[in-house]
């Protein structure tokens, strides 16, 4: 029993050990790698002067042409947007931007990612691995229940995010395989028109969101001009008024919601490429004269 | 509790250590202590149903008392057609009763009848499949009188309810699992070590393989009709591995466990994707069910004995009743006659009984013809599988015709996922040398360099393993 006891200590204890190894092997990858998303990107750069920053979610991925923004406008243009992002996970794209890098305006997407206030693991997942940072490390101790086994437990942070980070994508950070959506570029145009699916907006408007409050209060801070838009919805998008009492409240919000044909759509929230050029140029020529 | 939780990974080493080192003073305290451990097991999902549990030890246990007192043949026959059909009946009421009100109303409708019914919001209890036929079996037996009832009631709770075992088998015959009960078990390193090493191999293959072609499978099931030819083979290969991998490595695990409680229990899978014909692989592939239909159902029918049609009838006959074990639907109905018509050829030619040698017994490398019996029963199992896994038969038959159509535009599908549908394969393939290797062996813990070896499978589970998709054991919900 003794011998039985010892010898399975000892596959717990190689267990231990391996998964140290294991953590330490991807952190040390996903710090010295190319940035394969947008949170490595941000944290990639340093002492930047940006005229144009755009943060959101796919919704901001998939629509702005940070390109042809650029070139109408002259200005330095970054599309931010990450798919499936919520105000939370731009608001921590915020704090690391503004850490060591200069923003002139800041042009943050605001619909019905003003209800909610969680951070998603899409954004969570990417940052995970650079936990010590002491940004991050305030940013997922107050989000996330699970901090301390994330902080503390050896690849837990891996093991628990694995579609996101786990093997296939160390690997391919390894190697420094350019990712399918670039980072750098930003901007992920969708192609075709499935417009058929029907969704729903909220019905109503939450009285308050903390989240959106900080982010006012760090372009305040740092004097970045923050200019709010809403991107457009097709037909097929039910409750559109919930966007009129949003402006209601916001009435600096530039509200393109509605009047896109859904010939233009992916699908009832998402543009696809010939509407995203289309719209691309109408936010800028909405927004052209608030531009600092 | 599942294996694959933290629960368990508790509750195993406490109840390991009490077993032998608090009740190992005689084998009546080990029975005490496995019984409240597997009450506890069970009752950790829902503690209701162990009522179900209780009431069938009590039943069979006094009714093989009975049955070894009486000597006339109608009373034994009474007594065991009770004991049939209270536990049939259980299980009937719990697993089927929705199934057939359904279908009778179906029935009713289409001959124009409207009828007004309601189905019952029933759970199906975990395990009641298997413990059920566990039961049968000795009630079975001792009528026939092939063994001799147990007098130790503790004993025979133990033996229904063993916990290692309980949800989702082995199904143990008491001829060798209940004399196991009767005995204090001693430490035995050698047979302790071979648990451990069986654990670690099912996780491997739980967690790893399982659960890895889980997600690829489902996507791929859940949007067939946007698929193409080649990503519609690729889905029905991840299933066939996934429920390989998911089933046996729990089968791993359960054999594994019970071995560190000095109790050995049959082995369920023999590398059944390396059959050379159908009927090898069904006696590679769940090898618990298939001897049991085979010895309670297969042989009482008249088996192999009697005119071809008799024969074919009894094959029907085991292969439907399998696939409705499984669940109330006629998917797996349908599962289990595809299956009945591969078997019908080779029993016609009397090739059912061939391939009783493993492979490559006596001989360095595969023959061509092995090889080809091989892809060939690969191929027939996993088109069943498409049958086991869709939700509906007009699933399976659209998957299939769609499978047929051997469109491959844009052949390496990019899937929402966000993976490429081959992507996996290196995993599989991966996986299937290994077995290669291993194939005379019930797990890769042999031999030389145990240690690397260890290391390597530990490593696979930490870095290829599916922690944040954590499924349940797909035979939890049979």
């Amino acid at each position: 029993m003794k011998k039985f006891i010892i010898y399975s200590l000892s596959i717990i204890t190689l267990f231990i050990i391996l998964t140290y190894i294991c953590d330490f092997a991807y952190t040390l990858i996903y710090q010295k790698s190319n940035p394969r998303n947008k949170l490595q990107y941000i944290l990639n750069m340093n002492n930047q002067n940006i005229d144009v920053v755009f943060l959101g979610s796919s919704r901001v991925a998939n629509h702005i042409d940070s390109k042809v923004f650029d070139s109408l406008s002259g200005k330095k243009t970054i599309n931010l947007g990450v798919l499936g992002a919520s105000l939370n996970d731009n608001l921590l794209e915020l704090k690391l931007l503004v850490k060591s890098n200069l923003i002139k305006n800041l042009i943050l997407q605001l619909d019905d990612n003003y209800q909610y206030t969680n951070s998603t693991a899409i954004v969570t997942a990417g940052a995970v691995p650079f936990i010590r940072n002491k940004i991050i490390k305030e940013h997922i101790k107050n989000n996330l229940d699970n901090f301390n086994k994330l902080y503390y437990l050896p690849f837990y942070r891996y093991a628990t995010s694995d579609h996101k980070i786990g093997f296939r994508e160390s690997f391919f950070s390894l190697i420094n395989k350019k990712p399918k959506m670039d980072p750098k570029i930003g901007y992920y145009p969708k192609y075709g028109s499935y417009p058929k699916q029907t969704a729903m907006l909220p019905e109503t408007l939450v009285s308050e969101n903390l989240v959106f409050n900080e982010i006012k209060t760090i372009c305040r801070m740092n004097n970045i001009n923050l200019i709010l838009f809403v991107s457009p919805y097709s037909s097929k998008m039910r409750n559109i008024e919930y966007i009129d009492k949003l402006k209601e409240r916001y009435p600096e919000l530039i509200n393109m919601s509605r009047n896109y044909k859904d010939e233009l759509f992916y699908n009832y929230g998402h543009l696809n490429y010939k509407g995203s050029q289309v719209f691309t140029k109408d936010l800028f020529l909405s927004i052209n004269g608030l531009l600092e | 509790m599942l294996f694959n939780s933290i629960d368990f990974v508790i509750f195993l080493p406490i109840v390991f250590l009490l077993y032998w080192f608090v009740a190992n003073k005689n084998y009546k305290h080990q029975n005490i202590l496995l019984l409240i451990a597997s009450y506890i097991f069970y009752g950790n999902w829902d503690w209701r149903f162990l009522f179900l549990i209780i009431f069938s030890s009590i039943l069979d246990f006094l009714l093989g008392i009975k049955l070894s007192k009486e000597t006339k043949k109608s009373k034994r026959k009474t007594l065991l057609f009770i004991s049939v059909l209270s536990n049939l009946g259980l299980l009937g009421l719990f697993k089927y009763f929705n199934f057939f009100i359904d279908n009778f109303i179906s029935v009713f409708s289409f001959f124009g009848e409207q009828i007004e019914y309601n189905t019952l919001e029933i759970i199906l209890p975990i395990g009641i499949s298997f413990y059920t036929f566990q039961t049968l079996s000795y009630t079975t037996d001792v009528y026939r009188k092939k063994l001799e009832p147990t007098k130790d009631f503790i004993a025979f709770s133990v033996f229904v309810a063993f916990f290692p075992q309980l949800v989702a088998g082995p199904i143990e015959r008491a001829k060798q699992l209940l004399p196991q009960f009767y005995k204090k078990k001693t430490f035995d390193l050698t047979k302790a070590k071979e648990g451990l090493h069986l654990i670690i191999w099912g996780m491997f293959k739980k967690i790893v393989i399982a659960d890895s072609c889980a997600i690829y499978a489902n996507e791929i099931f859940s949007k067939y009709e946007n698929m193409n030819s080649l990503t519609l083979l690729l889905g029905a290969i991840y299933f066939a591995f996934q429920i390989y991998g998911d089933f046996s490595g729990y089968s791993d695990i359960a054999i594994g466990t019970s071995k560190l409680f000095g109790v050995d229990l049959m082995r369920n899978f023999k590398y059944p994707y390396f059959s050379r014909s159908i009927a090898e692989f069904w006696r590679r592939w769940h090898i618990s069910l298939s001897t049991w239909f085979r010895d309670y159902l297969y042989i009482p029918l008249g088996g192999s004995k009697g005119s071809k049609w008799l024969n074919i009838r009894n094959v029907f006959i085991i292969f439907i009743v399998s696939g409705f074990w499984h669940g109330a639907n006629w998917t797996f109905i349908a599962w289990g006659v595809l299956n009945a018509f591969y078997f019908t050829p080779l029993l016609l030619k009397n090739k059912n009984r061939a391939y009783l040698r493993d492979i490559e017994e006596g001989r360095l490398f595969l023959s061509f013809k092995e090889f080809y019996g091989i892809v060939i029963t690969f191929f027939l199992t996993t088109i069943g599988w498409i049958f086991f896994r869709s939700n509906t038969i007009t699933d399976a038959l659209l998957y299939i015709k769609r499978l047929f159509t051997f469109n491959f535009n844009g052949s390496l599908q990019y899937l929402s996922i966000e993976r490429y549908a081959p992507e996996l394969m290196i995993l599989v393939g991966g996986f299937v040398i290994i077995e290669w290797f291993i194939k005379k062996r019930e797990h890769p813990f042999y031999g030389k360099f145990v240690g690397f070896k260890l290391t390597l499978i530990l490593l696979g589970i930490i870095l290829l393993g599916n922690f944040s998709n954590v499924n349940d054991f797909i035979y939890f919900q049979f």
